[in-house]
């Protein structure tokens, strides 16, 4: 019956699921601290400071992840700097850098969508440059910045796929682990009804949150 | 726009290749000076090696191009059908739009080349098949947001004039789609261009399948994948002022209501 091996292998496949979302969500924390830093920097840094955030975004934007992936598994391994061998911590440090660099891009669009006036207003009351950012333009920003954070979390999601060719045990990975033991490519099509259930999710949430923005706005 | 500001929004434009060049300078010095491994950074200096990665990157251009041509003539019928079909009909399509932009890439493309019959198609065209399903779909949106940025009045206006609903769609409606949707379709190929990668994983060998025989023979993983990654780079961040700088020109057109898969698409290139 269809189905059956996929149900045999239930918790090859739960496991992998929670690994699949336990390695989006933290990534989309860590990119998001990351684009929160490198879009203020980006915006009201230095000269150098601002090259550099600015060199950051496009390098890793403009690369595959793939080739991260591979990158950092090799540096971050214990015959190079000797962090870490876990193919999972190796994998969150790759995605959060990777989705981090298209964080910054969101929220930087969104920080320049705010009125000068307002910040100008805030440093006029006596607020200090950091107060003004981090209580009047930062609140703000992530307002407008809701749709294609969200965009990006989804992406992050189906990317976090690619983390299985390092060896993260997510579910892409489990999937094919199960198919190549069964010889079916049954696990496969349970393997795309699992992203299909987050993508389309979060596309649901943040449907039903972007109206409700809209109306708080 | 005076000629200073020209200037320098074109200094800052160059800022990527600045980077780059001055990445490539920090290593060549550290290499000179000792401190990174002669060993593992020489191959790089031969000829041979270059040539080598040139081939690779030759697959990867080839898988890029195929791709993107079938993905643009597969989009207009699938924009059309999700525009101008009646209900059920419609709902297939837009079904499986949305599926495919919701599928990882990855195992689009792992899924392809495993369910394949081998004898009838390679994996090299089962990997590109995956790529042009997927990329087919995302232009497809892109360039149903761009019929819908065409003024209705337009349409009526070529329907009035007598035109039929094939031609007002070919003379009038879909050039200026395709040209609003330009930079959004150039962000879109450097998306593309990044994924070719994946397909290394599925045994086709391309410009990341070359880096791990360059690195498997001379035993320098981090080195090679530094190199490929500076080489996937300068491509991608060519493509991307080439999408900045349409954007620009199309900034100068008078301003219309852009739908937001359209808007700063130069800006926000889909991760």
């Amino acid at each position: 019956m269809f189905g059956q091996i996929t149900f045999d292998n239930l918790e090859y496949f739960v496991q992998g699921y929670l690994t699949t979302i336990l390695l989006s969500v933290g990534a989309m924390a860590a990119a998001f601290v990351i684009g929160s830093v490198a879009a203020s920097v980006r915006v009201w840094g230095g000269r150098v400071p601002k090259s550099l955030a600015g060199f950051y975004v496009e390098f890793f934007r403009n690369t595959p992840l793939l080739i991260q992936l591979f990158f950092f598994a090799v540096v971050l391994a214990p015959n190079n700097l000797g962090i870490t061998a876990d193919p999972f911590v190796v994998a969150l440090f790759g995605l959060s850098i990777y989705t981090g660099a298209f964080a910054t891009e969101a929220i930087r669009s969104g920080i320049l969508a705010i009125d000068p006036g307002q910040v100008e207003a805030a440093r006029s009351l006596g607020l200090s440059q950091l107060a003004t950012i981090r209580l009047v333009v930062l609140p703000q920003a992530l307002r407008t910045v809701v749709p294609p954070l969200g965009n990006v979390a989804s992406a992050l999601i189906r990317n976090s796929s690619v983390a299985s060719a390092i060896g993260t045990r997510e579910l892409l990975f489990m999937g094919l682990l199960v198919a190549n033991r069964t010889f079916s490519l049954e696990p496969l099509i349970g393997v795309l009804l699992g992203y299909w259930s987050l993508t389309l999710t979060l596309a649901f949430v943040l449907g039903r949150l972007e109206r409700r923005l809209a109306f708080a706005r | 726009m005076t000629a200073v500001t020209r200037a320098r929004s074109a200094a800052a434009g160059l800022g990527g290749y600045l980077g780059l060049a001055a990445l490539i300078a920090i290593v060549l010095v550290l290499v000179a000076t000792g401190v990174l491994s002669e060993r593992r950074w020489g191959p790089f200096g031969d000829v041979r090696v270059w040539r080598f990665i040139l081939e690779g990157l030759l697959v990867t251009l080839q898988i890029g191009a195929v791709a993107l041509i079938a993905s643009l003539i597969l989009a207009v019928p699938l924009a059309l059908a999700r525009l101008a079909l009646p209900g059920p009909l419609r709902w297939i399509v837009v079904t499986w739009i949305e599926l495919v932009r919701a599928t990882p890439v990855l195992a689009l493309i792992l899924f392809l080349t495993l369910y394949m019959p081998r004898d009838l198609v390679s994996s090299l065209w089962a990997a590109t098949i995956a790529l042009t399903i997927y990329t087919s779909a995302v232009l497809a949106e892109i360039l149903r947001a761009g019929i819908l940025s065409i003024p209705r009045g337009e349409v009526d206006a070529a329907r009035s004039l007598g035109l039929s609903y094939a031609k007002t769609m070919r003379l009038v409606v879909l050039p200026q789609a395709f040209s609003r949707m330009m930079p959004a379709l150039v962000s879109q190929l450097i998306t593309l261009v990044k994924d070719t990668s994946l397909v290394s994983i599925a045994a086709v060998s391309e410009l990341a399948g070359y880096a791990r025989s360059i690195h498997s023979f001379y035993g320098n993983p981090a080195e090679t994948y530094f190199v490929i990654a500076c080489i996937y780079f300068a491509i991608n961040y060519t493509l991307s002022r080439v999408a900045r700088r349409l954007e620009l020109r199309r900034a100068k057109e008078p301003p219309v209501a852009l739908p937001p898969e359209l808007e700063t698409a130069a800006l926000q290139s889909p991760p």
